[in-house]
């Protein structure tokens, strides 16, 4: 065996050295420079659009607590219910589903990932229309039944936090049911052949060691909520409710924009969401409730007996209400000529699918909302596995900050980065504001922790020796990347390629600020169109691009489905 | 009262397409330790889990002190936690967010004993298995061993008639494991419980059961007591899998005698039809006696086990494996004559 | 010597000082405008189809501009569209915000706020392109000197309600019967950032007093971005009544079959322009030019009319069908652009507590 001399050695390291330099350098510059413009901005309390300001002071942050005290109310208030009703309809679903032998398993919780799918303001939308005073379809059939007065208005707090919840669930049963997924069945079993009932059981040992990942999704969920807009947008603005991320949002469309204002309000709710996820993190290190072994566990369901169908129906009764009613609501609306849900009074016509097809947000915004997808899914996941390996496999000195830096954005609510960027874009010297350009780095940027974490957890299965191998036949580190590494990540790469794929087909909070005349995708141009469009105009654009996206990832799916099948 | 615990009879369990458990009937009698043995897959684990109603069977039926638990036929499954069993888990399932008391005290509790009769119990069950000292201890906080202790002590606290083993002993390490061993047959003696127990050691199944059952792929291969399995194996699989045996292929010619491929004769206990003569490794000596089949070889290989030795001998009958205590040790190369009595050979139908 | 030669110096830097604000005080009609069909241009039409692109910014509903821009495609198909569409504070705070990032992504702009389009030309935003169609519109229709800005359209506010929920004899006849009760929580307006909006308080405030908006806040009116939201609320019944309904909006819902019933206030309907400029650095300068001459003819203008039943300026274009002409409705325009400029600010700080926005 040739040993390999002193000197064939150092270039490597020094190799290495340059790459992590480098990328830290670039990263930084992704995640935290927009963040500095930020703070520079909200102390500005001069004119609002002067670079750099020409005034510096703490104006802005002390007028949200003077004028938009309210707003920060508002947000608090429907984040909390927001919270807790997401909360209890993630845990029940996520109960149902591990640990009962529901019938329909299988279908129901591929149903459940459907919410995800829709873009958010799908589902503001729809609920709009069925839940408005007066002309919402449920008050319509309660007038009909004789009903005095309005039996629902969902232009309220509880309005927002419902629709909020509704489709954030989704979120809150995929976290709850990884955790009661990891626990170990006999835990549950032991208690049962001692003779404890189920209920017992559920009450005194499940309940109990799934509590820990129960919080932490509470936790994860609520900083959510802080952050999201669609809902807000859609349903409080009309309701004169508004929330922090709205109220941002409006700072930046009056004239004069008050990007200070805005600055101040997004770096605010940035400090809350990462105090919070600070904690949440810290939560999942303790881990005193480890139930993982290390080996795989087949949860074995209870038998519910009749009561299983009755568990059904409530699993049915969520996809209803997720998925089914407000598709019918926009798919009635859609084809009428005024939205309106008298029946009496409802004209019935396919003319505004034909105008969707001509606006921007259905003609020009699909087209690049895909087109943003394939690549920044496609780039981004090459350059995320080689993130990954150098965090997690690599000896690199500087590894540590790597991670933090790249899982930094997860903080940041999209709206405020979005907000950053913008301002960021505006004021550096390079023309990329209002191009796809800018919205592919802000995509990438966001979707840094999202691709990180799914693709670390297929690291984390390879077992080092693999490519310590590769490294003693005397591979260098790119060789051994390739001809190892990556092909063993090929499963990981390709889940985090459609799971970045479709994040960038959704996405909202960031690319609402950074929309150009020519760079326009599907989910803010449907908010930008809402406003001079007609309800039933909206729901045919929301509908061809939900449907279409639909589309695009059936096709995916079946396209990878062969390798996919053990991340699922 | 009747001798027989626990009846088994037809069993068929599926999932899905694939057939685990494929008609098993046996009975377990009144403070027996009965030991379901066999490699993975074999349903023995999956058999247990029916008796205890943690499993759905699909037909058959269990029946336990009389009555029915599973009945296919009258479509009866008593739930898991009305069957009035108790079991002890391959990961011991010992709850970490309650202390080792509370782990303990679970099925006094719910069984609705008072505070004094519970305290009673509790203590009485970890002296038992030596951990009352670590009552108040979180049970998160416990070695693999104490944790197994633990499990133990709460199966037994309420003092149940039908204790449900799952391969309980097949997380520790080796000493551990023959110290348990030792301690869950008193236990079980001690207490006068009816056990029925599953593991995939035939070292410690034969050790500790009063009866084995040897499964494979669903069914029922052999049962006997430990020294009817070892010395008399019904199959192949058994002898195979059940201690260490040499298997000699050829043909029985006469009650008696046995033509090995290669032309050597051998002697046998007896029996006209069989393609195979088991010999355990155990049962062949290195110094001749007479009366024995005597068959000289070469070592090929020597393997010092520590208690004992193993050679592997090339003779006309092929290659041979012997284990004998570790004294007069033989080099590779040497001559040697191997040499085993006719009972204890074993005809078999390969 | 010496002196006369500073003097000289100083008296023609002066000269030129005079003369150089306007940047292009040197811009002129062209000589041999090109006679196309129906309209003439000074724009170099080769050119503008090399650029093969055209960007608009414009307030008005996007399903409009898209058909307007859909007829200008039609006479050039080389030239492709692209649009966006904000409110006008909006639209503007955009604008800025864009050249300040020096990224010129527009050639045309449309604002319905006189205020911002001033403040705009005088920040050297505009292009001066004097268009041989800009002869036919009034001089209080068009920058001075001319070629910077034009007025596009002329649109008013009246009172809108649904004809079939609310019978003629009950609706609203005035500005002040808006104050009755009855139309509490369902009355509808257009926010702050709209430049109709801001004409409707600037031209009522003066003629029905200070109390009037402080009365008409009582009634807890819900503000929206863009007519087509207003009217669409009426028609299913959320709101009863729009204040400063914009008049072509219920031309354009009447036309679609909607039970809409529009009231001309004896007092008269506010109204200000829809402006339209060439913006200076745009990406496609020729073409902006060619767009300018088209829309500002009488084809552009019939062309904006049946897209978004507007009124064109001119006097030579018809009403959109199904609209008095503006000589028969009692229009109230403000006289003074510097003033209605100067309003702004206060006018959006009122507006958003009337309507419970934000500040």
């Amino acid at each position: 065996m040739t040993l390999l001399s002193g000197e064939m050695l150092r270039p490597r390291r020094n190799w290495q050295a340059i790459v992590t330099i480098a990328v830290v350098l670039i990263v930084s510059f992704l995640v935290l420079l927009p963040l500095v413009f930020l703070v520079e901005e909200s102390l500005n309390i001069g004119d609002p659009l002067a670079f750099p300001p020409a005034q510096y002071g703490f104006a802005n942050y002390l007028a949200i607590f003077e004028e938009d005290i309210n707003v920060l109310w508002n947000t608090v208030i429907i984040a909390v219910m927001a919270t807790v009703m997401a909360i209890l309809i993630g845990f029940t679903l996520a109960w149902i589903l591990t640990r009962t032998n529901v019938p329909g398993r299988e279908t129901l919780e591929r149903l459940m990932e459907l919410p995800y799918y829709m873009t958010p303001l799908v589902g503001a939308l729809a609920w709009s229309v069925i839940a408005g005073p007066k002309s919402g379809f449920i008050n319509q059939v309660w007038k009909a039944w004789g009903g005095p007065g309005d039996l629902v208005d969902i232009y309220g707090h509880f309005g927002i936090a419902w629709v909020m919840a509704l489709f954030e669930g989704t979120v809150a049963f995929v976290m709850i049911s990884a955790s009661m997924k990891s626990m170990d069945p006999a835990l549950e079993e032991s208690a049962r052949v001692i003779g404890a009932s189920k209920l017992r059981t559920t009450l005194t040992v499940t309940l109990p060691l799934v509590m820990p990942g129960v919080l932490g999704a509470t936790l994860f969920v609520f900083a959510e909520m802080l952050g999201s807009f669609a809902a807000a947008l859609v349903i409080g603005i009309p309701a004169r409710i508004y929330v922090i991320t709205t109220a941002i949002w409006d700072s930046t469309l009056s004239f004069p924009p008050d990007y200070g204002r805005a600055s101040a309000m997004g770096l605010a709710l940035f400090v809350v969401m990462f105090g919070m996820l600070t904690f949440y993190r810290w939560m999942i290190g303790r881990g005193n409730y480890a139930t993982i072994t290390g080996k795989a566990f087949r949860p074995r369901p209870m038998d519910m007996g009749r009561l299983a169908w009755v568990l059904f129906g409530v699993c049915a009764l969520y996809v209803f209400l997720a998925v089914v009613l407000p598709i019918a609501a926009l798919v009635f609306t859609s084809l009428q000529r005024f939205a309106t849900v008298i029946l009496s009074q409802a004209e019935f016509t396919l003319a505004n699918y034909r105008t969707a097809l001509s606006l921007g947000p259905v003609r020009t915004a699909m087209g690049n909302s895909l087109l943003l997808g394939f690549g920044v899914a496609s780039v981004g996941v090459l350059i995320m596995a080689v993130l990954v390996w150098i965090i997690y496999r690599s000896q690199l000195v500087g590894r540590g900050a790597i991670e933090y830096l790249v899982m930094f954005p997860q903080a940041v609510p999209r709206l405020v980065f979005g907000l950053a960027l913008l301002w960021a874009w505006l004021n550096i010297p390079v023309p990329i504001y209002g191009t796809l350009w800018l919205l592919a780095l802000a995509y990438f940027t966001v979707m840094l922790p999202l691709g990180v974490r799914t693709l670390a957890g297929v690291v984390l299965q390879i077992d080092k020796s693999l490519e310590e191998c590769a490294r003693v036949c005397g591979a260098g580190w790119v060789y051994q990347m390739r001809s190892v590494t990556l092909p063993l990540l090929k499963p990981g790469i390709i889940a985090a390629w459609l799971l970045i794929f479709m994040a960038c087909v959704r996405e909202l909070g960031v690319s609402v600020f950074l929309m150009g005349p020519s760079a326009k995708v599907i989910a803010p141009s449907i908010v930008a169109a809402f406003a001079s469009s007609g309800t039933e105009l909206t729901a045919a654009m929301a509908l061809i691009q939900t449907f279409t996206v639909i589309v695009a990832l059936l096709i995916l799916f079946r396209l990878t489905r062969g390798v996919t099948k053990e991340m699922t | 009262m009747s001798a027989t615990r626990i009846e088994v009879k037809d069993l068929v369990v599926r999932y899905g397409d694939a057939v685990a458990v494929n008609g098993v009937s046996f009975t377990v009698g009144r403070g027996e330790h009965l030991t379901l043995l066999g490699p993975s897959g074999c349903g023995k684990t999956t058999t247990l889990r029916a008796i205890a109603g943690l499993e759905q069977p699909s037909s058959g039926s269990i029946t336990i002190d009389g009555q029915a638990m599973f009945d296919a036929a009258a479509r009866r499954n008593v739930p898991a936690e009305q069957r009035g069993v108790s079991m002890v888990f391959q990961s011991y399932a010992v709850w970490p967010h309650m202390s080792v008391y509370n782990n303990v005290a679970y099925g006094l509790r719910v069984r609705k004993q008072g505070a004094a009769d519970i305290k009673a119990n509790v203590e009485r069950a970890l002296d038992l298995v030596q951990m009352r000292h670590l009552a108040d201890r979180a049970a998160s906080k416990l070695s693999g061993g104490q944790q197994q202790r633990v499990a133990l002590a709460r199966a037994v606290a309420f003092s149940p008639t039908v204790v449900l083993f799952d391969e309980p002993l097949s997380n520790l390490d080796a000493k551990l494991r023959a110290e348990m061993r030792v301690e869950l047959r008193e236990l079980q003696r001690r207490l006068d419980i009816t056990s029925v127990y599953v593991t995939h050691d035939q070292e410690e199944a034969l050790a500790i059961s009063d009866r084995v059952i040897v499964m494979n792929v669903g069914v029922i291969e052999q049962i006997g007591t430990p020294e009817e399995i070892y010395n008399r194996p019904k199959s192949r699989f058994v002898a195979d899998f059940v201690g260490s045996a040499n298997l000699i292929k050829g043909k029985a010619t006469a009650p008696g005698l046995f033509e090995a491929e290669g032309g050597t004769i051998l002697k046998t206990a007896g029996g006209t039809s069989g393609n195979e003569v088991a010999v355990r490794t155990a049962y062949i000596d290195l110094v001749a006696k007479p009366g024995d089949n005597q068959l000289p070889g070469t070592v090929r290989q020597r393997m010092f086990h520590g208690d004992f030795v193993q050679y592997i001998v090339e003779c006309a009958c092929g290659r041979l494996i012997v284990r004998r205590p570790p004294t007069n040790l033989l080099d590779e190369g040497a001559p040697v004559t191997l040499s085993f009595s006719p009972e204890h050979t074993v005809l078999l139908q390969g | 010597m010496k002196p006369f030669a500073v003097m000289g110096v100083a008296l023609c830097a002066l000269a030129g000082a005079a003369f150089a604000p306007a940047g292009a005080q040197n811009a002129k009609l062209c000589d041999k405008p090109r006679q196309m069909e129906g309209f003439k241009t000074c724009a170099d039409i080769d050119k503008a189809k090399a650029e093969g692109a055209f960007v608009l910014y414009s307030t008005d509903p996007e399903q409009g501009q898209v058909k307007l821009l859909a007829s200008f495609n039609k006479v050039f198909p080389e030239i492709k569209t692209s649009y966006v569409r904000l409110q006008a504070g909006a639209l503007y705070a955009k604008v800025l915000s864009e050249r300040q990032a020096k990224s010129y992504l527009v050639d045309v702009i449309q604002i319905s706020d006189m205020g911002m389009i001033l403040d705009f030309q005088r920040k050297g935003g505009f292009v001066q392109y004097i268009s041989p169609e800009m002869a036919a519109f009034k001089p209080e229709y068009k920058s001075k000197p001319e070629g910077y800005w034009t007025w596009g359209s002329v649109i008013m506010a009246g009172i809108a309600y649904n004809s079939k929920n609310t019978a003629e004899a009950e609706a609203p006849k005035k500005w002040e019967d808006l104050l009755n009760p009855k139309w509490a929580d369902a009355i509808n307006v257009k926010v702050s950032n709209s430049g109709l909006q801001h004409g409707v308080w600037f031209m009522l405030k003066p003629l029905l007093g200070d109390d009037y908006f402080k009365k008409f806040a009582a009634q807890k009116p819900r503000a929206f971005d863009s007519y087509v939201q207003q009217y669409g609320r009426l028609v299913d019944g959320q709101d009863k009544v729009i204040m400063g309904a914009q008049y072509s909006g219920a031309v354009e819902f009447t036309a679609k079959g909607a039970p809409i019933g529009f009231v001309f206030p004896e007092l008269g309907l506010p109204a200000v322009s829809e402006t339209y400029g060439i913006v200076a650095d745009g990406p496609h300068p020729n073409a902006g030019q060619l767009f300018m001459d088209w829309f500002l003819s009488p084809i552009g203008q019939k062309a904006l009319a049946d897209a978004l039943a507007l009124h064109s300026p001119r006097e030579d274009v018809p009403p959109p069908p199904g609209a008095l002409p503006l000589a028969k409705m009692k229009l109230l325009i403000p006289a003074d652009w510097d003033a209605f400029e100067k309003d702004r600010p206060s006018f959006a700080k009122e507006w958003d507590r009337i309507v419970g926005a934000r500040r």
